[in-house]
């Protein structure tokens, strides 16, 4: 277990913003430290999506329960965080 | 007692030069201080200065502006403008000073480099009185804020900010570090006074001077038009430079020059003045917006200077016209909602009469920052200021050392333009700051951005309230909302009369 920091890209807000993760967490769990810092302060929540996390401006979204340290990061890598129907 | 008259001698005396006997050319004026490009002496003796002034005519002018400044200032002392002009206005004197007092003495430091090492006589000349004038606009802009030190702690910021890690500080430097104080002569005639001077201290000086009548602030209007004044005097010292490396075969690093300096000028301006025209300023005394301002002062103005000088517009140009739309906007909103960052009082600027004008103003506003506003006003309006008060720091640009923002909402387009350099990643807000690093990485490439500091451990502890203790803000100096709250409350009074 190790902190891990991240830029978060979060879809519909206006800045990224750097939030600290863990290599244990996974996909699910980072978008969730994510959106913490998003929803509910400058974007609108979306109770029937799930947040999917993929590599900046790509469009392939990492596995939900595929861990931080099996993603092949670098620190402060830039993830963008998606609203998704699944 | 018989004078010869100015014609006569003036050009002799603008022009003098000499040949050094005791030491060599080369050490009276090292390549890396004066920049003279293996460009013969005797060509940067044909230097021409369009604006040319003497001693005695500069002084007497110079006296002339300092009294008219700071009459109006004493005269309109006891009338206590400050206590009772808008907090929005406040605000904006408030970073104004912060941001330029302290980098107008740098500036001194930089024209004496050109008075000292440029190889053109005449720009030695000229740059005796900018360092003067720089000078002048240190002190004047020190002396005035000073009076308001009794009534906030903030307003102490006009002397300190410069001096502390707070992040607008960082980037503020780091700008003017790079154009001003890290460059040969010839770089800091083109840089800081042909593509910034020109291209934006008109626009800072000029709008707000207009902004400030406006507002009724004729102290603040006196003072800024008093340096405006000099600014446009020695802001020609960039145009003879620039005819001179075009005309030797130097083009092509002459427009690299100018076009890192006017992108680097664009993003500091997008942070500090394009909020303060769209936001802080109370709507009725708004002039322009700061697009509109824009496109008058530099797309369409300066573009035409560059083309008359034999230059071409930026390659970004297009980007950065595009911009105009809404890189300050998301400035704006970083700045509100990290508030306690700042040392001044953001003002929203989103009332229901703002928002309209910001929707005329830039069309689809509402579907996107608007989106983000409507999030914050909701919850102030609920009784959840917290959720409108930041618990991270935003990512920072490795070139700008601001924010990385971009459209929300609907029309969401954040973008990341990274870099790999030497094993470290770099992360930066446009393709043109990234460009910038790219013309001169061993310049930029160990250079700390706030978050890289962050990360190394020098903040500590490391959170939030450990970054503001970094930055220097106490209690008393921490920014807060510039009308507590009343423009979110109109949203509440506007749903009760529906």
């Amino acid at each position: 277990m190790a902190a891990f920091p991240i830029s978060s890209n979060f879809e519909g807000d206006f800045v990224m913003q750097l939030i600290p993760v863990d290599t244990e967490d996974t996909m699910d769990q980072v978008a969730e430290k994510c959106a913490y810092h998003s929803i509910g302060r400058r974007v609108v929540a979306q109770p029937d999506k799930v947040l999917r996390v993929r590599m900046h401006q790509t469009n392939e979204n990492y596995p939900r329960d595929m861990k931080v340290s099996e993603a092949g990061w670098r620190p402060t890598e830039t993830l963008d965080i998606i609203f998704a129907d699944s | 007692m018989y004078q010869i008259p100015r014609a006569e001698w003036y050009d002799l005396t603008r022009a003098t030069n000499w040949t050094p006997s005791y030491v060599s050319e080369e050490e009276l004026f090292p390549e890396e201080m004066s920049g003279a490009r293996g460009i013969p002496m005797a060509v940067w003796e044909t230097y021409d200065e369009p604006y040319k002034v003497t001693y005695p005519e500069y002084v007497e002018i110079q006296r002339q502006k300092d009294a008219g400044a700071y009459s109006v200032k004493a005269a309109l002392e006891r009338d206590a403008y400050v206590d009772r002009a808008d907090p929005g206005w406040i605000s904006t004197m408030m970073a104004h000073y912060g941001a330029i007092a302290v980098n107008e003495y740098a500036a001194s430091v930089a024209e004496a480099r050109m008075a000292r090492f440029s190889k053109a006589p005449g720009n030695r000349n000229m740059a005796v009185f900018g360092t003067l004038d720089e000078n002048r606009h240190g002190q004047i802009q020190l002396f005035f804020p000073h009076a308001n030190v009794k009534r906030n702690r903030q307003w102490d910021w006009a002397h300190k900010a410069m001096h502390t890690n707070e992040w607008a500080a960082i980037a503020a430097r780091a700008f003017f570090d790079d154009i001003m104080l890290c460059r040969d002569a010839i770089a800091v005639s083109i840089m800081l006074t042909f593509s910034f001077e020109t291209g934006f201290t008109n626009m800072q000086f000029l709008g707000l001077a207009a902004d400030a009548s406006e507002a009724g602030d004729h102290t603040f209007a006196s003072l800024i038009s008093s340096v405006q004044t000099d600014e446009a005097r020695h802001a020609q010292q960039g145009g003879p430079s620039l005819k001179i490396l075009i005309a030797n075969g130097h083009k092509e690093e002459a427009q690299k020059m100018v076009d890192i300096s006017i992108w680097r000028a664009w993003k500091l301006f997008s942070v500090l003045t394009g909020p303060i025209m769209d936001y802080y300023t109370p709507l009725e005394h708004r002039s322009q917006s700061f697009k509109e301002f824009m496109v008058e002062w530099i797309i369409t103005q300066f573009e035409r200077q560059l083309v008359d000088l034999g230059l071409d517009a930026p390659w970004y140009w297009e980007d950065l016209t595009k911009d105009l739309d809404t890189t300050h906007h998301g400035m704006h909103l970083g700045v509100w909602y990290w508030r306690p960052t700042v040392w001044w009082n953001p003002a929203a600027g989103a009332s229901p009469e703002d928002r309209q004008w910001l929707e005329e103003k830039y069309p689809g506003w509402n579907k996107t920052w608007g989106r983000c506003w409507d999030v914050i006003t909701d919850n102030l309006n609920n009784d959840r200021e917290d959720l409108t008060l930041p618990e991270t720091l935003p990512y920072i640009c490795n070139m700008s050392q601001l924010p990385i923002v971009g459209t929300p909402g609907d029309g969401w387009d954040v973008k990341d333009y990274t870099l790999e350099h030497n094993g470290r990643l770099y992360h930066f807000g446009s393709k043109a700051d990234r460009w910038c690093f790219e013309q001169d990485p061993v310049r930029h490439q160990e250079h700390q951005s706030l978050i890289d500091r962050f990360l190394s451990g020098q903040i500590q502890p490391a959170d939030l309230p450990g970054a503001l203790a970094y930055m220097g803000l106490g209690p008393g100096e921490m920014g807060q909302d510039a009308h507590n709250y009343a423009w979110a409350a109109a949203f509440k009074k506007q749903a009760k009369v529906a």
